[in-house]
């Protein structure tokens, strides 16, 4: 299927807060409980609509651990959008969230796109982080913030649509450079006008559909 | 193990993947079977208390791979596990007893469930389970350095499974980090970041070809073979396959890693050329372990040692030296 544009994702935050749960929730719309957990990066993919325009999401899911943290790094760059996550049932995943948002300023591209993602929303009765603490730290920090379940799929679509949203209107603002691949977005191969076949880290001419590879 | 031919489940507990080629797995145990059985009566020939001592005989014994009922006892011997246990000042029970970090506990046991989800002997099954708590939080507690880190989960579970032995998967596990393996599993992941060069080098001089196209499609070896070293293959490639690669690696060390990734990329070198994108690229590599020359474990680990052409051990370290010199620069 051909696309207008692809953006680039990264999704980080501590170990064990359900990034992968949260990716497959988004690719695949199911949640397997007991999976294996990430050494590296994963990848998945999917393809959205967004002003009526077909858009695919290209998304890097990382090991949480501290020591994968110099292989992640990488993934960084070039990348368009964010997904930052915690668990909103085990507070030192929220207390660790500056060192990984410091990180990732660092790393990325200014323009980044960055959604604070409180996960595990339907485990109430074990909530340690408040919502309005997730809203507060978004606010001071300029994020993005939505609380979700990987596990009901409540406001999954939404995070990861929502940050596409943000990176489309940055688009039509002007504030992306839509030619520098470097920035995590691509034009779709047929609506460029010079179709270049560009080198480097992001040269993937994505032809296939949604669904995870 | 006739019989577990057509199952879906292998003979070490693991769900087949869901594109398993039976028929081509037939075959090749029609065959492997006949071989299994000439090794161990070659094995049996063995003799005496030095039986186990490095050799180049027993070194060819190996690379035509342990019988299961030797495993445990000829990785203690050739790795040096054995004498680091004798040698050491505490028991492997006593360390046990000290393990009280909370957070270190914590984190441990989030990975236990995620730990083999698909293999009949660990979901759900307290024993090897625990087990697994008990070495990871052992060797952790006595290596502050490295503690826990992601990837040692599937090496000790892959231990408990050919060792069944708790105590044996502890030694097992601290020669295989603190000796054998460059600094995979130390804070920043340093000799992954070297080994990564290394293996761009080695494949640069393998075959060009593949090479270019990799480079061309610009996909950073990370990507695809971090599991290769953090995991020594394991969740990688067939579980017959990865015991008898772990063979090779206990009496041969890490450069083993290498042969195996040079043979994987240099068996596929016509399915890499023809990816064009970097998703096709990384299914590629994802799909390796249903080649049949990599099923057929027996013709892999022939090819493991001729594929690559020469790799020495003085090789191996120049070219960690060169490339870790390069890091620093970074
Ligand atoms: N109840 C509940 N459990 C979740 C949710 N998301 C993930 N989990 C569980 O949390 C654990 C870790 O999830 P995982 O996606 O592997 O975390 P990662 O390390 O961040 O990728 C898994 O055992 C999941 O079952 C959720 O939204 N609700
Ligand atoms: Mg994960």
């Amino acid at each position: 299927m051909s696309y207008a544009y692809l953006f680039k994702y990264i999704i980080i935050g501590d170990t064990g807060v359900g990034k992968s749960c949260l990716l497959l929730q988004f690719t695949d719309k199911r949640f397997q409980p007991v999976h294996d957990l990430t050494i590296g990066v994963e990848f998945g993919a999917r393809m959205i609509t967004i002003d009526s325009k077909q858009i695919k999401l290209q998304i890097w899911d990382t090991a949480g651990q501290e020591a994968f943290r110099s292989i992640t790094r990488s993934y960084y760059r070039g990348a368009a959008g964010a997904l930052l996550v915690y668990d909103i049932t085990r507070r030192e995943t929220f207390n660790h969230l500056t060192t990984w948002l410091d990180d990732a300023r660092q790393h990325s591209n200014s323009n980044m796109v960055i959604m604070l993602i409180g996960n595990k929303s339907d485990l109430e009765s074990r909530r340690e982080v408040k919502k309005e603490e997730g809203e507060a730290f978004a606010r001071e920090h300029g994020l993005v913030f939505m609380e979700t379940s990987a596990k009901t799929a409540a406001n999954v679509e939404e995070a990861f649509i929502n940050t596409a949203k943000e990176i489309y209107e940055k688009i039509q603002e002007g504030v992306f450079d839509i030619n520098n691949e470097a920035n995590g977005i691509k034009i779709g191969p047929q609506h460029s006008p010079t179709n270049p076949s560009l080198p480097g880290a992001t040269g993937s001419s994505g032809s296939q559909g949604g669904g995870c590879c | 193990m006739a019989q577990t031919m057509y199952s879906k489940i292998d003979e070490y507990g693991f769900e087949r993947p869901a594109n398993f080629d039976y028929e081509v797995h037939a075959e090749f145990m029609g065959k492997y079977m006949h071989i299994l059985v000439r090794r161990a009566q070659r094995w049996s020939t063995l003799k005496g208390k030095n039986k186990f001592t490095r050799s180049s005989k027993l070194k060819r014994f190996i690379r035509k791979g342990i019988p299961l009922d030797f495993r445990a006892s000829v990785w203690l011997q050739v790795s040096g596990a054995q004498k680091l246990k004798e040698d050491s000042v505490w028991n492997y029970s006593d360390l046990k007893k000290k393990i009280t970090n909370p957070s270190l506990i914590d984190i441990i046991k989030i990975d236990l469930p995620r730990t083999f989800p698909d293999n009949i002997n660990f979901i759900g099954q307290e024993q090897l389970t625990g087990q697994m708590f008990n070495v990871l939080a052992a060797f952790a507690h006595q290596n502050s350095e490295v503690g826990y880190c992601q990837g040692l989960n599937y090496i000790t579970g892959m231990l408990l499974l050919a060792t069944r032995n708790e105590e044996a998967s502890f030694w097992l596990l601290k020669v295989l980090v603190e000796k054998i393996l460059p600094k995979y599993s130390v804070t920043n992941m340093s000799g992954l970041l070297i080994d990564l060069d290394v293996l761009d080098d080695l494949v640069r001089k393998l075959d060009v070809d593949i090479h270019k196209h990799i480079h061309k499609i610009g996909m950073p070896w990370a990507m695809v073979t971090t599991k290769w070293f953090i995991c020594l293959f394991t969740e990688v490639l067939p579980t017959e396959t990865v015991f008898r690669i772990w063979d090779c690696i206990f009496y041969e060390g890490s450069k083993i890693i290498f042969r195996v990734g040079l043979t994987l990329i240099k068996l596929h070198k016509a399915e890499i050329l023809r990816t064009k994108e970097l998703s096709e690229l990384i299914t590629c590599f994802k799909e390796m372990r249903n080649h049949k020359d990599i099923i057929d474990c027996h013709q892999f680990m022939i090819h493991i040692f001729q594929i690559p052409g020469r790799i020495t051990d003085s090789d191996l370290k120049n070219l960690r030296t060169k490339y870790s010199k390069a890091q620093n620069q970074r």
